[in-house]
C-alpha cells in the first residue's frame, strides 16, 4: 500500500518535471568548444626521463674488494689452524665447547640424555 | 566507434575524435550545469571546463564506458567549487529573479510553469538538486547516479526522496494545477 504511494507520489513528481525548462545548446557552443581546445596543448602521456650522466666503469672500482677478501681468506685460514685459539675466550675454544668429554661416535649428546634419565 | 575508441584517439591529439566525444556528451553535461547554476551565463564556462580537462589528459578517464559519468562529475564538482568561491558581485547589484507567479490566483500557462518549477528545483540543496538532474533529467539509473554523485545508492535514494518531498513542499499551491496543466497539454 504504502509502494503504490510511493510510485503515484513518484509518477505526479515525474509529471510536475517535465515542466522544467529544457536548455537548448547556445549557437555556437560546440565550435567555440573546439576552438578552445585547438589552443589547449595536450599534457603528454608519456614523461621522457633524461638519462643520468652515467661515469665509465673503472678496473680500480673492484680494487676495493682485495683488501677485503684477503682479510676473509686470513681470518679463516687462522681460524682453521688454531693459531690464534689463546685469542679467544675458554666458552668457544674449550673442553666444555668441544664437548671433549663425549664419545667420539656421539657427537649429538644422545648419550648425555640417556646418562641423564638413568639418574632419575 | 565506441568512447573508448574515441578517447584512444583523442589521447593521441585527435581533434574529430574528440569532436565526436564533444557531440555526444556535450548537451546532458551543458543541461545538468546549466539546472546546477539555475540558468547562470557560465553554464558554458563550466560544461567547457569539463571537456577541457578530459582533452588535457584523456588518460584520467579509468573506464571509457562510463565517460558521460566521468564528465558529469567533472561538471558537478566544478560547479560546486565555483559557487564556493566569494562572489564580488554584492547582494544589492545582484538581478532581481522575477516571481514566476506574480498573480498567485492566475491560471498558469506553460511559460510560467516551467519558470516555477525551474525556480523551485534552483532553491533545493545542492546535492538534492544534483540526485534529481542526474536521474530525472539526465535519465541515468540510481546506480550512475550514485557514481557520480560518489555516494552510495542509498543515500542517492535518500537524496531523491528529500528532494522529491521538498519539491512537493514548496509546490504544494501550485501541485493540482500543474498535474492538471500536464492533462490539458495531452501529456
Amino acid at each position: 500500500m504504502e509502494q503504490d504511494n510511493n510510485h503515484s507520489g513518484d509518477r505526479e513528481v515525474d509529471a510536475v518535471l517535465r515542466h522544467a525548462s529544457r536548455p537548448p545548446i547556445p549557437a555556437g557552443a560546440m565550435d567555440r568548444l573546439m576552438a578552445r581546445i585547438a589552443e589547449e596543448p595536450q599534457q603528454a602521456r608519456v614523461i621522457a626521463f633524461v638519462p643520468r650522466a652515467r661515469r665509465r666503469a673503472t678496473v680500480w672500482r673492484y680494487a676495493a674488494a682485495v683488501p677485503l677478501a684477503a682479510s676473509l681468506a686470513l681470518g679463516v685460514w687462522l681460524g682453521a689452524n688454531g693459531r690464534i685459539d689463546f685469542l679467544m675466550p675458554s666458552a668457544v675454544t674449550g673442553g666444555v665447547a668441544l664437548n671433549d668429554d663425549a664419545p667420539v661416535d656421539d657427537l649429538g649428546g644422545v648419550g648425555d640424555a640417556y646418562a641423564e634419565e638413568g639418574t632419575t | 566507434m565506441t568512447d573508448a575508441g574515441l578517447l584512444e584517439a583523442a589521447a593521441g591529439g585527435s581533434h574529430a575524435a574528440f569532436a565526436e566525444i564533444a557531440s555526444r556528451h556535450y548537451q546532458p553535461v551543458y543541461r545538468l550545469v546549466w539546472r546546477m547554476t539555475n540558468g547562470g551565463a557560465d553554464a558554458e564556462d563550466v560544461a567547457q571546463e569539463a571537456f577541457l580537462k578530459l582533452w588535457r589528459n584523456p588518460g584520467q578517464v579509468r573506464e571509457a564506458a562510463a565517460l558521460k559519468g566521468w564528465l558529469m562529475r567533472v561538471a558537478a564538482n566544478a560547479v560546486i567549487d565555483r559557487s564556493r568561491r566569494p562572489r564580488g558581485t554584492p547582494l544589492e547589484e545582484a538581478p532581481e529573479v522575477a516571481d514566476p507567479q506574480a498573480r498567485p490566483d492566475a491560471p498558469l500557462d506553460r511559460a510560467q510553469a516551467a519558470r516555477l518549477v525551474d525556480s523551485r528545483i534552483a532553491a533545493l540543496p545542492e546535492r538534492q538538486r544534483l540526485a534529481l538532474s542526474l536521474v530525472y533529467f539526465e535519465g541515468l539509473t540510481n546506480i550512475e547516479a550514485a557514481a557520480v554523485l560518489e555516494v552510495s545508492v542509498d543515500a542517492l535514494e535518500s537524496l531523491l526522496s528529500r528532494a522529491r518531498r521538498g519539491l512537493k513542499d514548496s509546490l504544494s499551491a501550485e501541485w493540482r494545477e500543474l498535474l492538471g496543466g500536464l492533462a490539458e497539454t495531452g501529456q
